[in-house]
């Protein structure tokens, strides 16, 4: 609290030094609302109780959409013990008289949900209303199975901040992993991005690892050792097709899909080393990125689809390079610790976040150029980072509860939470787009 | 940057305040103290943790589907509140191992230093006893599986497996087992032998293990 009133502070500040020159303040002025009051007020209202299968699904509806506005990162939820009117007894066409009070409270928009049913189905109305205008924004009927009831409410979510921001949310997204299954099966799941259903990808019950999703999220390509090898597979979703893409004697591991979807790099160890290949996304011929008995694996392509940041162990340690996907300009960038793995290049571009060995396995960033080293966690081991579609946040895997749990944190550091807690190891995240 | 210096002084000096007052505003609150690790006891080697076979598996894999997405329809647009009222029918809804324990065999396992997979001078006697078995037994074929300790990463080990792997075929290969008797396998840091958290067990996993290839 003292943070954002000194921030408004220092806002109320610029604005008034601007006044005499309207257009250069709107600039700063713009600039500072990025920055400083970069968070949307909303305020959610309905979700009248409405039972269905033994479940309250206005109040399961009211708390998923919380969750999903609070977790953007962009909107600040109001408490509903805060505002001017019970908002569960707010209905369809009940909003407009409610907007004054909430302007009042500097409440910028205000989202208005019923749940109904049809036959088996649920039916989810969500409205948008922008507080100060009056204006409806956003109105849209969702209808579905009940037992897609979450992702109902995660698509009104996506569609609000889409709205509202531009960009598109991450609250439809999912997560892959690797979780232990009894003693020593290790198996590919599927769960919601908030840890919600987490559903079996294999159950071959020898291990299956490095899940990673296709750009159209239509596909995971996975290693697994299935049939006695590292074999590299793929499981489309649409069709539940299964396909082998590639099983040379010895590793066929640590898939990376090009932004565009046509290439798979991936680490190959029949040719004597343990190197990155090329392959077309069908499988079929290979062309060598890098040669040599050195250790590289772990790729990861910047989102122009230009380079590639991968782990080796080239220098004696295991360290952070990039190469162009043509095969040259290889060059390293970490040179702080004796221990970086496990790269994943930023959506945006700007950043790659990496298993660091500072004070214990860390998650770090640093800029493309090797500057900007920063470290994100400090309790217990942590390793696996993976980004969430938009950027704003970070998967990893933990030991800090004493079983390896999946956590994802805001992408500085801030609000980690942990996603899994099933008794079970889960780790190697992979959200998809 | 440039219009900055068309400003008026007092503009600039507000700005510097503001500027400052920003830079002065407290961080937000900090992730808090390394932590340790839950650490359970360890049990001795001969505590092995892997027991299942992993080899080609049995299992049968679970049918995959993406949850389809939810029927969406707009509510009425131009009206507000109330116009999504009496809109015809939306969309119908969518559906919207180690082999360890299995080839048990009488070669034995080489252990290797932490993230290391030149072999050890003390471990050249066992690997030429392992090499003396070989020679005597010609028919066996083995797959030398590369294996290390619970530290690092994941996927990084899985090459550093391959690496310990490789580097005993080599060995064997050099003292004059055919390099067609030998496969190597990675399994990364995935297969413990020993369970826990501390160099008693690290010691025991970071090793090189060999099953007997049925034929």
């Amino acid at each position: 609290m003292r943070r954002r009133a000194c921030e408004v502070l220092a806002l109320a500040l610029v604005l008034l030094a601007g006044l005499p020159h309207p257009g250069e303040t709107q600039v700063i002025e713009r600039e500072l609302r990025d920055k400083v009051a970069s968070k949307i007020t909303i305020a959610i209202a309905g979700f009248a109780p409405f039972a269905m299968n033994g479940e309250d699904l206005g109040r399961l509806g009211a708390s998923i959409l919380t969750a999903d506005l609070k977790f953007s990162t962009v909107f600040d939820v109001m408490d509903p013990a805060t505002l001017p009117f019970e908002p569960k007894t707010v209905q369809s066409g009940q909003e407009l008289p409610l907007l004054p009070g909430l302007n009042s409270l500097k409440v910028q928009y205000l989202v208005a949900a019923t749940v109904s049913s049809r036959g088996h189905e649920a039916v989810l109305e969500g409205r948008l209303f922008d507080v100060a205008s009056g204006n409806m924004l956003l109105g849209k009927r969702y209808v579905g199975e009940t037992k897609f009831f979450r992702l109902i409410v995660h698509r009104l979510a996506d569609d609000i901040t889409q709205q509202l921001t531009g960009e598109k949310g991450v609250a439809s997204t999912r997560i892959a992993y690797v979780t232990t299954v009894g003693r020593t099966a290790k198996e590919i799941y599927v769960m919601d991005y908030d840890g919600a259903n987490p559903t079996p990808v294999t159950g071959n019950q020898s291990l299956n690892l490095s899940p990673r999703w296709s750009p159209d999220g239509r596909t995971i390509a996975y290693t697994s050792y299935r049939n006695g090898n590292p074999d590299l597979f793929v499981v489309n979703f649409d069709s539940g097709r299964r396909d082998v893409l590639s099983s040379q004697p010895g590793l066929n591991a640590t898939p990376a899909w090009s932004p565009d979807g046509q290439w798979l790099a991936l680490t190959m160890s029949s040719g004597g080393g343990t190197n990155l290949f090329l392959m077309p996304k069908g499988g079929g011929s290979t062309r060598p990125l890098t040669s040599g008995s050195a250790v590289s694996v772990s790729p990861s392509f910047s989102p122009n689809g230009r380079s590639l940041v991968f782990n080796s162990d080239r220098g004696g340690s295991p360290q952070i390079y990039l190469l162009d996907v043509d095969g040259s300009n290889l060059r390293r960038i970490t040179f702080q610790g004796s221990y970086n793995t496990s790269p994943r290049w930023s959506p945006r571009g700007d950043k790659i976040v990496f298993m660091c060995q500072l004070a214990g396995n860390q998650i770090c960033l640093i800029n493309p150029d090797g500057s900007g080293l920063q470290r994100l966690t400090s309790l217990g081991a942590n390793e696996d980072p993976c980004w969430s579609p938009d950027g704003r946040h970070i998967a990893f895997s933990s030991s800090r509860t004493g079983h390896r749990d999946l956590f994802v944190m805001h992408a500085d550091g801030t609000e980690q939470t942990r996603l899994t807690n099933n008794g079970q190891d889960s780790y190697l995240p992979d959200w998809s787009p | 940057m440039r219009q900055l210096s068309t400003l008026p002084a007092v503009w600039m000096v507000l700005l510097v305040i503001a500027s400052l007052t920003l830079v002065g505003c407290p961080k937000p609150p900090s992730i808090g103290q390394p932590g340790e690790s839950a650490v359970t006891p360890g049990s001795g080697p001969a505590g092995s943790a892997a027991t299942g076979p992993s080899g080609p598996s049995t299992g049968t894999e679970p049918s995959v589907s993406r949850p389809s997405v939810p029927a969406e329809t707009p509510l009425g647009s131009a009206g507000g509140p109330g116009a999504g009222m009496g809109l015809g029918p939306g969309g119908s809804g969518g559906a919207g191992a180690s082999s360890q324990g299995a080839g048990t065999s009488p070669l034995k396992d080489i252990y290797f230093d932490y993230d290391r997979f030149a072999i050890l001078e003390d471990q050249k006697a066992t690997l030429n006893q392992d090499a003396a078995w070989l020679k005597a037994n010609p028919a066996v074929k083995v797959t030398i599986e590369g294996h290390c300790d619970e530290r690092g990463a994941t996927e990084y080990n899985l090459g550093l497996g391959e690496r310990r792997a490789r580097a005993v075929k080599e060995y064997l290969t050099a003292a004059g087992i055919a390099a067609d008797r030998m496969t190597t396998i990675s399994y990364g840091k995935e297969r413990p032998l020993v369970l826990g958290h501390d160099e008693n067990a690290w010691k025991w996993n970071r090793r090189v293990h060999f099953t007997l290839v049925a034929r």
